[in-house]
């Protein structure tokens, strides 16, 4: 059972107060409005300037948005794909491998916040 | 006078001594004051030396060059000096005299290498390189490390193997051992070529890469990052510029690891992977080899210290205060770590290569000469493994650790020697990206290139703000690969788990029967000897008819035997 993560914003660093824009409600979608008009900034760029491109490729307006998009889509579809067939249990090489070992406590310093 | 002294000392030997004498000092200010200083020194000591061979020394009837210095080397050194700088600063609260000494030595080798000016004199250095590094995987102090280190220890020192095998052969074609370029043809470059591959973590060669980085100490890997790999991409920048394998080995380098990186949970070791990737992108321009690509590896290099050392950093630092660096067990630090958060933010746009950070200034100076090359595929696929770099180091680092879903742990900011550290850090990488002419002017070569045309910051902001739209879609939708706790096998399967058991098998088969001839063979001779013994023994029915004097008389015959022997021979 996940248990239930309170916020008490007011005993946050006063920087960690502000970037704690990001998750009042609501505002994901206000961030990805945001993106959007970036986005369509971006690319308005396309009319501002001459192209002075090496390839044929490149010369097409809006080349590099498209691109970006859509290999940045096929990037995480065939890693999904790829997890598939190499993912194994975390203990695969076992006592010779530091993936399931935890961090030497004696090497850290584990301090909450509000300590 | 104290100058003409400290020219006259080879860089390398100013660590060897540094790490001598930080033994006699007590732990805290005293001793990381030479830790921090001594960098500062060097790093003096090389520029102020201007261009030339310095220091040769003669060795079984070779003449040695200590001290190189030409502007390749040069930027090499003075990024080795930094990196070196800044890891021991971010490792001042250490109290561990095993990883100060193997940081100063390591940086030392390191160094000492890129300043060789003969292949003898490299290989000390290459497998100087070797054996300091591992201890920052020792250190750890785990079964884990221990065997990690192990595997780590033999590839490393393989190529240091193969490297002097390749100078031998050399020298017994050539008759010359001058570190300078070469060309690929005789199987002594090839071996030469091969061992530098291994350190630069070419493909199918990279495991160690991924393998060792994440098992290092925190402050362990932030100096492993630095040097090794960069200081293959130097050797291959001295010996291999505009060899054509290159660009293509390098077009896969920058490709592969991007797939791995996207879906591995340990961040350090996706930080591994996406070293890989930048190492290809380097490789990509030693390959092209053209004064405009040269420029843009050792640019990529240097920026690419600072920011990969910033990401380390700040994952080190959650770590630090978290003992994980496990995606899966992160997220959502920002809320009490949110200068780590800002400095990670930075290391991310940096390595991104958005606009007036430095990895877009060092950056387009290889796509720009693979571009005037007109390679047009490799140019796509860097320009796609650009689009990759914002996937795990751009977006996934900061987001899956500092944002993404609240993991409820809330974490003290990262101690103030960290923060120094990471914040001096950030501010090089926003420095280099909006003054570009700094690092321009210590490149290799003199640059006539402005990376801020109207062209160049229109296509890479739509190209990273398209990329970051399509994930924002992918994951509002909820088909982002999910953060799990899990391993991902690479080839290294193959010697760490294929090979042993294939090998255990063959053991076991030939073990068995062995095993199995040897209990045969054993029980036959048992048996006839029991045999005799019944027939032949005291107890036997022929022993009552044996004369007395047998004994006398078998070793008279014996005798005879010895006497007929030596007469004959």
């Amino acid at each position: 059972m996940a248990k239930k993560i309170i916020e008490t914003p007011n005993t946050y660093p006063v920087l960690g107060r502000w970037m704690n824009w990001v998750d009042r409600p609501g505002n994901d979608r206000r961030i990805f409005q945001i993106l959007i008009v970036i986005c369509i900034a971006s690319f308005s760029l396309e009319w501002t300037y001459e192209k002075h491109a090496y390839f044929d490729i490149e010369s097409y307006k809006g080349f590099y948005a498209y691109y970006g998009f859509v290999m940045f889509a096929g990037l995480i579809f065939v890693a999904t794909i790829l997890r598939k067939l190499i993912k194994v249990r975390e203990n695969f090489y076992g006592k010779k491998s530091i993936d399931t070992e935890d961090y030497p406590e004696d090497q850290i310093q584990r301090i909450n916040h509000d300590a | 006078m104290m100058l003409d002294l400290l020219h006259q000392v080879p860089t390398a030997f100013l660590f060897f001594l540094a790490a001598g004498v930080i033994l006699l000092l007590p732990h805290g200010l005293m001793r990381n004051t030479v830790m921090l200083g001594l960098p500062i020194i060097a790093a003096f000591q090389v520029w102020t030396l201007g261009m030339g061979e310095f220091v040769t020394i003669p060795f079984f009837g070779f003449d040695l060059e200590f001290m190189r210095l030409d502007r390749l080397s040069r930027i090499f050194v003075l990024i080795f000096c930094l990196a070196a700088f800044l890891g021991n600063l971010f490792a001042w609260h250490l109290r561990d005299t095993t990883q100060q000494v193997a940081a100063l030595a390591y940086a030392g080798s390191a160094i000492g290498a890129a300043l060789s000016g003969d292949m003898i004199s490299l290989f000390f250095y290459w497998e100087g390189t070797a054996i300091a590094s591992v201890f920052l995987i020792w250190a750890r102090g785990t079964e884990g490390s221990y065997w990690t280190g192990m595997r780590y220890l033999i590839i490393q020192i393989t190529s240091g193997v193969i490297l002097i095998a390749g100078v031998a052969m050399f020298y017994a074609d050539t008759g010359s051992i001058a570190f300078e370029k070469m060309e690929l043809g005789s199987l002594a470059t090839w071996l030469i070529f091969l061992s530098f591959g291994m350190k630069c973590a070419f493909p199918l060669l990279h495991n160690w890469l991924q393998d060792s980085y994440p098992a290092a100490t925190i402050t362990g890997t932030v100096i492993l990052s630095a040097f090794t790999t960069k200081l293959a991409v130097y050797a291959l920048a001295r010996g291999f510029a505009g060899t054509e394998i290159l660009i293509y080995i390098g077009t896969v380098m920058a490709l592969f690891p991007i797939f791995f990186a996207e879906i591995e949970n340990d961040l350090r070791r996706v930080l591994a992977y996406s070293l890989n990737n930048q190492l290809g992108f380097m490789v990509v321009g030693v390959g092209i080899g053209t004064e405009l690509a040269l420029n843009g590896t050792a640019s990529h290099a240097f920026a690419h210290i600072l920011y990969k050392a910033l990401l380390f950093m700040s994952v080190g630092a959650v770590m630090y205060r978290t003992g994980t660096s496990k995606a899966s067990e992160l997220g959502g630090l920002y809320r009490t770590m949110p200068k780590t958060a800002i400095f990670c933010l930075v290391g991310a746009a940096s390595i991104s290569a958005f606009p007036l950070f430095s990895g877009f200034i060092t950056k387009s100076l290889t796509l720009s000469a693979v571009a005037h090359e007109h390679y047009t595929y490799i140019w796509l696929a860097l320009v796609f493994a650009s689009a990759g770099v914002l996937s795990h180091s751009g977006i996934k680092i900061p987001f899956f650790t500092f944002f993404a879903h609240d993991s409820g742990k809330r974490p003290a900011e990262a101690p103030l020697h960290m923060l120094l550290a990471m914040g001096i850090t950030a501010f090089l990488c926003i420095f280099i990206g909006v003054f570009p002419n700094f690092l321009y002017s210590i490149l290799p070569f003199d640059v006539d290139y402005d990376p801020y045309t109207m062209g160049h910051i229109a296509g890479q902001l739509q190209l990273l703000f398209f990329a970051l739209l399509a994930f924002a879609i992918i994951y509002r939708r909820g088909l982002h690969p999910p953060e799990l706790r899990a391993v991902n096998l690479d080839t290294d399967v193959i010697y760490r788990k294929f090979m042993p058991s294939v090998l255990s098998y063959i053991a076991f088969v030939i073990f068995s029967l062995f095993k199995g001839t040897s209990l045969l063979l054993k029980l036959s001779v048992i048996k006839l000897t029991s045999k005799l013994h019944h027939s032949h023994g005291p107890d036997s029915p022929r022993a009552a008819s044996w004369p007395a004097g047998a004994m006398v008389i078998s070793i008279a015959a014996l005798l005879g035997l010895a006497l007929f022997v030596i007469f004959f021979s």
